[in-house]
């Protein structure tokens, strides 16, 4: 830069100093747009699941699908890092589902999600889906950096994990709409504190929504179900 | 490690810069990092100086990193503060700065409520970049 004014004129010989303040995700974000665009055209909502793995969103989709039959259909977008054997599960239940692996990389992004929407819609059939979960990379980490051009974002934690779950990955937190706490059925045994768990997310993020669940008892579905009803009727 | 991805989006971004401006060396790169977007810098360091190595465009550069600190904002009057001193997204203190804020909550020094909550601060720019 011009050491006179602050120009961006050259200064050295041939050198060039240009201001640029664009974010590194912006490919990302415009990719994500046209996702969200895309999903809508299909007349669906999209939702993003985060959670560390093993938290239950597989389950969780799976008692999805015995409990939406009738009220509305979905298909599932599974990225993992290997193996098709989450769509498998999925597919078993009726449900149509794709898999992206992603070979390694610790999240999914815009790019490789925009591949899966392409797919998913070629597997749904004439009458379309009401709603595209992206189940994403189990990671509380990496995941909620990248916008995939969902209409909702969610957040899982199962009890077993602990109730600091908040404290110690705030970003997926402050991002999300909407927190499950699943493996509800495990709170006697564990020393899981809801007021820990609830209380740092709220203070995280004030607008965040707090459900309860468990797949196996069937704890929290109805609000489950009421809660995914209520984002069809928009 | 999302950081190698970011890293990877921040050298392209860059070699179109370079291609429009026909420049055949980068000098320095200056990107901001917000308190909230969830990179640690010094694996956004680690991986910046393990690519750069493959590409000659890359091989002097420097790479500056702005780290502000976390800003809060009231719910209940709106008012900003900016949140206690250290910088956190170091690999010693990973999200040090939300942590310490959420052990330790702190009234908003405007109307004493206590009712902070992270303002703003997932933001990854490319600030600005020095080539030949």
């Amino acid at each position: 830069m011009c050491d006179q004014c602050g120009c961006q004129a050259n200064t050295a010989r041939g050198r060039k100093v240009l201001d640029i303040n664009k974010s590194l995700l912006e490919e990302n974000q415009k990719l994500g747009e046209e996702n969200r665009r895309h999903i809508q055209e299909m007349g669906a909502v999209g939702i993003n699941i985060i959670s560390s793995p093993g938290a239950g969103k597989t389950t969780l989709l799976e008692a999805t699908a015995d409990a939406a039959a009738g009220h509305f259909s979905f298909g599932v977008i599974e990225g993992d890092i290997e193996t098709e054997r989450d769509a498998e599960r999925i597919r078993k239940k009726g449900i149509p589902a794709v898999q992206i692996t992603t070979g390694g990389a610790c999240h999914l992004d815009a790019h490789l999600v925009h591949g899966g929407i392409h797919q998913i819609q070629d597997t749904a059939g004439p009458e379309g889906l009401d709603i595209i979960f992206i189940e994403n990379v189990g990671n509380l980490v990496c995941p909620a950096t990248f916008y995939l051009g969902e209409h909702q974002r969610i957040v899982m934690v199962s009890v077993p994990e602990g109730s600091d779950k908040p404290a110690k990955y705030p970003r997926a937190f402050i991002g999300s709409d909407l927190f499950i706490i699943s493996k509800a059925d495990l709170l006697p045994y564990f020393d899981f504190s809801m007021e820990e768990a609830s209380e740092e997310a709220k203070r995280l993020n004030p607008d965040i929504k707090i459900l309860t669940v468990s797949a196996v008892t069937g704890e929290g579905m109805e609000h489950w179900l009421s809660y995914l009803s209520g984002l069809l009727n928009r | 490690m999302h950081e190698v991805s970011l890293v990877q989006g921040l050298m392209e971004q860059v070699r179109n810069i370079a291609r429009n401006n026909r420049a055949s060396e980068i000098i320095r790169i200056k990107v901001l990092i917000g308190p909230f977007s969830g990179v640690v810098i010094d694996s956004f360091e680690f991986a910046f100086d393990a690519l750069k190595q493959d590409d000659a465009l890359f091989r002097q550069c420097m790479l500056e990193i702005q780290a502000p600190g976390p800003v809060f904002q009231c719910r209940k009057c709106g008012a900003k503060t900016a949140g206690q001193g250290r910088q956190a997204n170091t690999v010693d203190q990973p999200g040090s700065a939300v942590f310490s804020w959420l052990s330790h909550e702190t009234a908003c020094p405007e109307c004493g409520e206590k009712a902070l909550t992270p303002s703003g601060g997932d933001e990854i720019l490319l600030m600005q970049v020095e080539m030949e």
